[in-house]
C-alpha cells in the first residue's frame, strides 16, 4: 500500500502519541464502549456518535439528527448544525476535524472559534470518551462536513486519518455534519473488534426514542436500509418528559389528565420532572443524568423521593385528610402507581461505575429535593381538586396495606378461649364440633345478657355486638361496629380475616345466627353486619352458615293461655282467627258464610285492603272501594263509555248512603276523568277520581283481584252474631269488624326489644331448635346485594333509611 | 355485578370486589370504623350486670 505517500507532512510526535491513545482503546474496547461481543457496546458506538449532533440540537444550532444502518452494515449519523469546524487546530496543527476524531477525550468540548468558551454547557456523551473511540473501533470512518456554503471530507481507517480535510466542492444551502463508520468486526478482519455487525433496528429505535423525549424539539429520524422493505421512524416529541411519561403509560389509565411537569435550575444543575399517577400498583421512576438512564437510581432519585413524601404528607396534613382518615402513609404508598421521569443536567455528574448505573454526585440530591419541594408544593395549592385524588388514592394504598397487615394481626390471634376471657364478650359452647354449634351475635349488652343465662350452653354461644354510636354533628348520629367488635368477632369465628387468611374450612360454628331488634335500629345493625360478611366472609353465606333470627314482635293473652307471634301479618292471623268465631257473613241474596268460606271472603278483603293502600293517598280510600265494587276500574271501561262509569259508580254511592242522603249524580270532568257530586243540608259534596287513577296499574290490579269480593259485595250485607248483626258495605268494613272482634279480651304486648324479654322467654321463642324460626342468608342475587351497601352506605341519609327498612335482604324460611 | 368499592366488574376470586387491592381497602375501612349508617338519636347501651357466661343446660 501507498500508505506512507498518503501520509500528511506534518504526521509528528504529537500525533504518534495520539495513535498510541487510540491503540489503548483498541486494546481494551470495552473500557471504553462496553461489551463488544453482546451487542451492548455495538450500538454504544451509534449512541456516541448521535450523542455530538444532539449537542449541537440543544446549543441551539440542529433541529434534526439522522441515523441510518445502511446495507453494508455501516451506520451514518447527521445533523444539521454548524458543521465541525475544518479549519487547522493552533495546538495540533491539523484540523479541528481531525483532532476530534484522533484524540481521545477531545470530542465535546473543544474550543468554538466563533464563539469562544467551551461549546457545550453540559456534554452528553454517553461514555464522554468522544467520537474518537468510534474512530479507534472502526474500520473505516468517513467524515463529510458542510460549512460555509462549501463540502468537506475526510477518511480515517483504523483510527488513522488517510484522507486529510479536504474540500470537495460548493454545497449552496448545506449545513451539518454526518459521520459514517463501519465498525470493526471479527467477521470481516481477524483483528477486528466487534463479534458481529448485527444492529437492532429496535434497541437503536428505543434509545433514540428515549432521547428524543429528553431533548424536547430535536427530530431523530432513525432509518434502515439492510431489509428489503427499509425500515423508517422519525421521532420528535415537543412535549419533551411529558410525552414521554404519557408514552410509558401508553396502556395503562392515568388519575389525571395531564402529567405534573416542573423545570428549575439550582446551582448551575438543571432539574426537569414529569410525573403522574395511574390506577395501576406499579411504580416506574426513570432517572437520567444528562440523558443517560441510571438503572440503579442515585442521589437524583433520593432526592425526588424525598421530596415527594414530604410534599404529599404536608399536603395532607395541612388539609386534614390525614386526621379524618386515621391512617398515615409511607413512601411506597405514595409512589404506588407513579410514572416518573426525572431528568437532571449536571455539569460533571460522578457515577459509582463505568456504566453509569448509579449517581453518586452529592450535590444533586438537594438540588432535586428543593426543587420538587417547592415545585410540587405549589402545584398542589393550585390543583385542590386533583390533589385529593392523588391523596386519595395514597390513601387508599395506605389502607390496603394497613389492612392486610391488621388481617395477618387477627388471624395469628389463635384461640377463641382469649375472647373468652375478655369480659362482656364472648360466653363460648361447651361443644367442640362445628357441626353441631351455634354462635348467636346479639345487638347490645342487655339482651347479650339475656341470651347468655336463657341459650343452652352446651351448644349455643353468645356474642354481644354493640354498635357503637358516634356523634357526627348536633343533628345526626351515627352508628358503626367498633373495630374492636369487628375483631372479636373475627377471632369468635375462627376463620381469620383478608383474602390470604380466611380460611371457611376453620369455622367454629355451623350456624351463625344474627339477633337484633326488630325495630329500625335493629334492621340497621343487621344490614352492617350482614354488609361485613358479604364483603369479607362471603363463604360463610355460601356456605349456608349464616342465619337471622326471629324474635317475636307481639306477645298475646287470652285468660292464662300466651301466643308469641312473629310479626304484624301473625298477629293479624290470630286475630282473624279469633274474630272468625261464631261470625256468619249474610250476603244481599240471602246466602250465608262461615267458618272457611268466612275465612275465604275475608283473605279476599285483606288482598283488597293491600291493593287499596297501594294508591297515592291523596284518593279517598272509601271512594275507590265503592268504584272498584261497581266496576270502575274494569280494563277499557273509562275508555269505552266513561258516562256510563259515572253513573254506576252514583247509583253505588247511593246504595250504601242512608235514605236521607243519597241524590248522588256522576258527571265526566276535562281531564277524562269522574266527578260524583250532591247536595247534602244545601251544601254541595264534591267527589273526583281523575282520568289518571282511573286508567292508572293499582286500578287494572284492583280490578283483577276483586271479582269474588264484588260477588260478596254486590248488595250490603250483613255480619252476623249471636247476639247483633251489623252492616258491611265492603271489604275494609267486613276486616274492621272481624279484627275488632278478635281483639275482644286479649292482652297484647309489643316487644320493642330483645331485652324486654326474660331468659326464658328468649329460649322459647327464639334460641330454642323446637320451636324458633330461623332465615337463612342466601346469595341468589349479588347484584342485588350490592345494591344494597350502595345505598346502605350512601351519603344521603332518607332514601337509605327508608330502604333499609323495606329490605332483609334474601332470606328463606328454615327450621319450620 | 360490580366492585363495591371502584364500581368495576367483579372478580369472582375477590367477589364481590374487582381486585385484592379493593377488598383489602374494603376491610381497612372496617377495620378503621368508617362505615357508618344513620343511628337514632341519643340512646346509648348500658352494659349489662352479671353473668357473663350463663345458659342452662338444655336437653
Amino acid at each position: 500500500m501507498a500508505e506512507a505517500a498518503r501520509k500528511p507532512a506534518e504526521y509528528g510526535a504529537d500525533s504518534i502519541k495520539v495513535l498510541k491513545g487510540l491503540e489503548a482503546v483498541r486494546k481494551r474496547p470495552g473500557m471504553y464502549i462496553g461489551d463488544t461481543d453482546d451487542g451492548s457496546g455495538l450500538h454504544h458506538m451509534v449512541y456516541e456518535v448521535v450523542d455530538n449532533g444532539i449537542d449541537e440540537a440543544l446549543a441551539g444550532h440542529a433541529t434534526a439528527v439522522t441515523v441510518k444502518i445502511h446495507a453494508d452494515s455501516s451506520v451514518s449519523v447527521r445533523d444539521n448544525g454548524r458543521g465541525i469546524p475544518v479549519d487547522i487546530h493552533e495546538g495540533e496543527g491539523v484540523s479541528a476535524a481531525e483532532v476530534i476524531m484522533t484524540q481521545l477525550h477531545a470530542g465535546g468540548k473543544f474550543n468554538n472559534t466563533d464563539e469562544g468558551g467551551n461549546a457545550y454547557k453540559v456534554s452528553g456523551g454517553l461514555h464522554g470518551v468522544g467520537v474518537s473511540v468510534v474512530n479507534a473501533l472502526s474500520e473505516w470512518l468517513e467524515l463529510t462536513v458542510w460549512r460555509d456554503e462549501t463540502e468537506y471530507r475526510a477518511r480515517f481507517e483504523h483510527g488513522e486519518c488517510v484522507e486529510h480535510v479536504r474540500e470537495i466542492g460548493p454545497a449552496p444551502g448545506m449545513r451539518g455534519t454526518e459521520v459514517r463508520f463501519l465498525a470493526s468486526a471479527k467477521t470481516n478482519i481477524p483483528e477486528g473488534t466487534f463479534s458481529n455487525l448485527d444492529y437492532s433496528f429496535k434497541t437503536l429505535e428505543n434509545r433514540l426514542r428515549e432521547l428524543a423525549f429528553l431533548n424536547s424539539g430535536v427530530r431523530i429520524i432513525v432509518e434502515d436500509a439492510r431489509p428489503a422493505e427499509p425500515l423508517h421512524t422519525e421521532l420528535f416529541y415537543e412535549g419533551g418528559v411529558r410525552e414521554y411519561v404519557k408514552y410509558l403509560d401508553r396502556s395503562k389509565s392515568s388519575i389525571m389528565a395531564e402529567p405534573i411537569y416542573m423545570i428549575g435550575e439550582r446551582n448551575g444543575m438543571t432539574v426537569e420532572v414529569a410525573m403522574w399517577w395511574n390506577d395501576s400498583y406499579n411504580e416506574m421512576v426513570l432517572p437520567f443524568t444528562n440523558n443517560i438512564p441510571q438503572r440503579d437510581g442515585g442521589t437524583h432519585l433520593a432526592g425526588f423521593r424525598g421530596a415527594l413524601t414530604r410534599t404529599i404528607n404536608g399536603y395532607a396534613q395541612a388539609t386534614g385528610i390525614a386526621k379524618k382518615e386515621k391512617i398515615d402513609f409511607t413512601g411506597d404508598d405514595a409512589r404506588e402507581g407513579l410514572t416518573c421521569v426525572l431528568s437532571v443536567k449536571v455539569p460533571d455528574p460522578k457515577f459509582s461505575s463505568q456504566t453509569k448505573d448509579k449517581l453518586v454526585s452529592s450535590e444533586v440530591r438537594p438540588a432535586v429535593e428543593n426543587l420538587v419541594n417547592e415545585k410540587l408544593s405549589e402545584w398542589f395549592e393550585e390543583n385542590p381538586s386533583q390533589a385529593k385524588v392523588i391523596v386519595g388514592k395514597i390513601i387508599e394504598a395506605a389502607m390496603a396495606r394497613e389492612a392486610a397487615r391488621k388481617a395477618r394481626e387477627l388471624t395469628r390471634r389463635k384461640t377463641a378461649l382469649d375472647v373468652a376471657s375478655l369480659p362482656g364478650k364472648l360466653a363460648d359452647c361447651q361443644e367442640r364440633d362445628p357441626a353441631k354449634s351455634e354462635i348467636f351475635l346479639v345487638e347490645g349488652d342487655s339482651a347479650g345478657g339475656s341470651a347468655k343465662q336463657g341459650r343452652s350452653r352446651s351448644n349455643q354461644a353468645v356474642l354481644p355486638l354493640k354498635g357503637k354510636i358516634l356523634n357526627v354533628e348536633r343533628a345526626r348520629f351515627d352508628r358503626m361496629l367498633a373495630s374492636q367488635e369487628i375483631g372479636t368477632l373475627i377471632t369468635a369465628l375462627g376463620t381469620g380475616i383478608g383474602r390470604d387468611e380466611f380460611d371457611i374450612k376453620k369455622l367454629r360454628y355451623h350456624k351463625v345466627v344474627i339477633m337484633t331488634d326488630a325495630d329500625v335500629d335493629g334492621a340497621h345493625i343487621r344490614t352492617l353486619i350482614l354488609t361485613f360478611f358479604f364483603r369479607q366472609m362471603p363463604e360463610l353465606i355460601e356456605g349456608g352458615y349464616l342465619y337471622i333470627a326471629q324474635p317475636p314482635l307481639y306477645k298475646v293473652a287470652r285468660g292464662k293461655s300466651e301466643v308469641y307471634i312473629k310479626d304484624q301479618a301473625g298477629l293479624e292471623d290470630y286475630l282473624i282467627d279469633m274474630g272468625l268465631d261464631g261470625a256468619i257473613l249474610r250476603l244481599g241474596n240471602g246466602e250465608e258464610l262461615a267458618g272457611e268460606d268466612l275465612r275465604r271472603v275475608i283473605n279476599g278483603a285483606r288482598q283488597f285492603r293491600r291493593v287499596l293502600e297501594s294508591f297515592p293517598t291523596n284518593y279517598p280510600r272509601n271512594l275507590l272501594e265503592q268504584a272498584a265494587l261497581a266496576g270502575a276500574f274494569d280494563p277499557g271501561q273509562a275508555d269505552a263509555d266513561l258516562q256510563a262509569v259515572a253513573d254506576t259508580v252514583a247509583v253505588r254511592l247511593n246504595l250504601i248512603a242512608a235514605e236521607y242522603e243519597k241524590g248522588w249524580a256522576g258527571r265526566i270532568t276535562q281531564d277524562h276523568g269522574i266527578r260524583l257530586s250532591r247536595i247534602l243540608r244545601g251544601v254541595e259534596e264534591l267527589r273526583t277520581l281523575d282520568g289518571a287513577v282511573l286508567r292508572s296499574g293499582e286500578a287494572r290490579r284492583l280490578s283483577s283481584i276483586s271479582r269474588e269480593t264484588r260477588d260478596s259485595f254486590r248488595d250490603p250485607a250483613k255480619l252476623v252474631r249471636k247476639d247483633r248483626e251489623q252492616l258491611v258495605y265492603g271489604p275494609t268494613d267486613l276486616l274492621k269488624s272481624i279484627l275488632a272482634e278478635g281483639e275482644k279480651g286479649l292482652t297484647l304486648q309489643r316487644y320493642k326489644g330483645l331485652g324486654e324479654m326474660n331468659p326464658e322467654q328468649l329460649w322459647e321463642t327464639t334460641l330454642d331448635p323446637e320451636a324458633r324460626t330461623l332465615l337463612q342468608v342466601k346469595v341468589d342475587d349479588l347484584a342485588e346485594a350490592d345494591d344494597i351497601f350502595t345505598k346502605l352506605m350512601g351519603d344521603v341519609v332518607e332514601p337509605r333509611r327508608d330502604f333499609i327498612q323495606q329490605n332483609a335482604l334474601n332470606v328463606e324460611n328454615l327450621d319450620f | 355485578m360490580t366492585c363495591p368499592i371502584c364500581k368495576k366488574p367483579t372478580d369472582a376470586k375477590y367477589r364481590p370486589f374487582c381486585s385484592r387491592r379493593c377488598a383489602d381497602v374494603d376491610l381497612g375501612r372496617w377495620l378503621t370504623e368508617s362505615y357508618v349508617i344513620p343511628a337514632a338519636e341519643g340512646e346509648e347501651e348500658t352494659p349489662a350486670e352479671g353473668d357473663d357466661d350463663g345458659g342452662l343446660p338444655r336437653s
